[in-house]
């Protein structure tokens, strides 16, 4: 096996040498935020630093739980992300199969159009936002965020969708709606050969309503309402900073995303993997 | 496209519990309002009252408005803050777009190349990008921080330096935000590359080969051309997308006092509405950043479009 790498060649080490490079420069950060996390106090400012914790504690982890919000803002994290997940799904499933597979007029100028409202970031749409919720009585709620969110996800959910759906050859839906109606044909044959898709579409937006700063920013301002990237900023805006509890907080809000990302792995893969791996 | 613009041939033999049979359009667009209702409602309706509102002079909380024109596109124009946050906004973009493309390219060319471990690494590299950027952000404060970082541990040990440097100061803040934004996004780059990457035909280098191309030679007239399709769609989307970055410099200015040095476009926008309630303002930036960026875009697309055609 080692023979085919050709690891002694000066191209494979070189190529060795440049994927160490590349892991440092990724990895190395997030090791080094562990590392912190997991020190005590008095540890994590000696000199010189140690890359491993000479002694391995729980302690910032527990001052987090202790003195601070943490556990609610975790809990609304991950209330808002699912229920954008949800909603973006039931709403873009439904939408991308109908663009997909029904003619109507019109369709194409649609589709155009929900590629263009892909162009609107954040900032350029946050204050018209703000002021049609605050009129309708939904800044500091829920509610307000996860149809932000939902609005912000909808265009690429439904471009990727749009896509998946297409892959999907017309014949095998056809065959099964000879057997049974169209409805039985859509749920199953059509949607367990989309899985892959949904299943990267709702994950893009779980990542998108878990990691976003913005629209929690501005539409929330009760401190039991918030969600975890803002409740960590403000926490960092304390007047001292706390490095350790910040570190282990930090560590705590990706764990779900890492594991998000393990387990979508194979999906991810079935979705990209259509040009075929080398190799 | 395997059959995208082609529709379910209508009448089948059996459609039986149904009833009674709506027509296919009708289907299709019930299937579709609701994600058009809240596109409308959520996205294409706040985007229209903000240009309405940029034309008043508009608080942020309190209802009261009063009709002033083209006043703060006026005002805009004179303030020199607004260009100020328009060049350092540029200098930002511009600068981790080029880096993050170099960087992108460079990983996904690695990445497509045999080794061991490589599978782990893809995972690994795409990381960066899907944290929140809070948290990369405060990773890198930790690692940049002027008494206590790790960096200016070892450049310092490294003998470098004969004082610890203030990243977070004047100075330096900028390539600071540089630094964090480009580690947090070139994995996109390379999500994309490597993905068309794997799609080049073996044969092309072969061919290549057989005509005595060496590896430069090979990446130019090979893989550059390949690539340049996707490379298109890329830089689109960084340079929207780098050009309206508000998240990142705007956690990178908290806790420090240089943050005038790094106020983006974005970030007057959101300080003009949210800590002064110019909202009417505010909107008026935004209602710019939008012009100036669909001018480049549709500048871009023509230009794009000559190239092909040559």
């Amino acid at each position: 096996m080692n023979s085919s790498y050709g690891l002694l060649s000066p191209r494979g080490q070189a190529l060795i040498f440049a994927a160490l490079v590349l892991l440092i420069f990724t990895a190395f950060p997030f090791a080094w935020m562990a590392s912190t996390a997991l020190k005590p106090s008095r540890e994590i400012f000696v000199t010189p630093p140690t890359l491993w914790p000479t002694q391995v504690t729980l302690d910032n982890l527990s001052r987090l739980f202790a003195e601070t919000r943490f556990l609610t803002y975790f809990h609304n994290s991950l209330t808002v992300s699912f229920a954008t997940v949800g909603l973006t799904l039931l709403v873009s499933v439904p939408a991308a199969y109908g663009l997909t597979r029904f003619r109507f007029q019109g369709r194409e100028t649609i589709a155009g159009l929900i590629l263009f409202t892909y162009m609107f970031a954040p900032i350029m749409i946050i204050i018209p936002f703000y002021v049609v919720m605050r009129f309708l009585g939904l800044t500091n709620t829920h509610i307000g965020l996860i149809l932000a969110y939902t609005a912000f996800c909808l265009p690429f959910s439904l471009w990727l969708l749009r896509t998946f759906f297409q892959s999907i050859p017309l014949e095998i839906e056809e065959a099964a709606m000879i057997d049974g109606t169209r409805v039985q044909a859509v749920i199953y044959v059509v949607l367990p050969l989309a899985l892959p898709g949904v299943v990267a579409t709702g994950t893009f937006t779980f990542v998108l309503a878990w990691n976003d700063y913005i629209f929690a920013r501005v539409l929330l301002s009760a401190d039991e309402l918030k969600t975890l990237p803002v409740g960590i900023a403000d926490l960092y805006n304390a007047s001292v900073v706390d490095w350790g509890m910040i570190m282990a907080a930090g560590l705590l809000v990706i764990a779900p995303v890492a594991a998000v990302f393990v387990f979508i792995q194979k999906f991810l893969v079935a979705g990209w993997g259509s040009g075929g791996v080398k190799g | 496209m395997a059959g995208g613009g082609r529709a379910l041939s209508e009448p089948l033999p059996s459609v039986g519990s149904e009833p009674f049979r709506l027509p296919e359009a009708a289907v299709g667009i019930l299937l579709i309002l609701p994600a058009i209702l809240l596109l409308l409602l959520l996205t294409l309706y706040p985007v229209l009252y903000g240009v309405w509102i940029s034309f008043f002079n508009k608080h942020a909380f309190f209802p009261q408005q009063t009709f002033v024109g083209f006043d703060n596109y006026a005002f805009l124009l004179r303030d020199p803050e607004f260009w100020a946050a328009v060049w350092r906004g540029t200098v930002y973009a511009l600068s981790t777009i080029v880096l993050q493309i170099i960087l992108g390219v460079a990983a996904a060319l690695l990445l497509n190349e045999l080794f061991p471990g490589r599978n782990i690494l893809r995972a690994i590299v795409i990381f960066p990008y899907v944290v929140p950027t809070v948290v990369a952000v405060i990773i890198w404060k930790w690692l940049l921080n002027s008494q206590f970082g790790l960096i200016n541990y070892f450049i310092e040990t490294a003998g470098l330096v004969d004082q610890p440097v203030s990243f977070m100061g004047k100075d330096w803040i900028m390539i600071s935000l540089i630094i964090v934004s480009v580690w947090q996004f070139f994995p996109f780059v390379v999500i994309g590359v490597l993905a068309r990457l794997q799609t080049i035909p073996e044969e092309l280098y072969d061919a290549a080969k057989v005509d005595g191309g060496n590896a430069w030679q090979r990446f130019v007239h090979v893989t550059l051309p390949q690539l340049k399709s996707v490379l298109f769609v890329i830089v689109l989307l960084r340079s929207i997308w780098m050009f309206t970055k508000f998240d990142t410099p705007w956690l990178m200015i908290q806790g420090g006092g240089a943050e005038t040095y790094i106020r983006t476009l974005p970030i007057y926008t959101y300080m003009r509405t949210f800590a002064y309630y110019e909202a009417g303002l505010g909107s008026a930036m935004a209602v710019v950043m939008f012009l100036a960026l669909a001018g480049a875009a549709t500048l871009y697309f023509r230009i794009w479009r000559r190239e092909e055609n040559l």
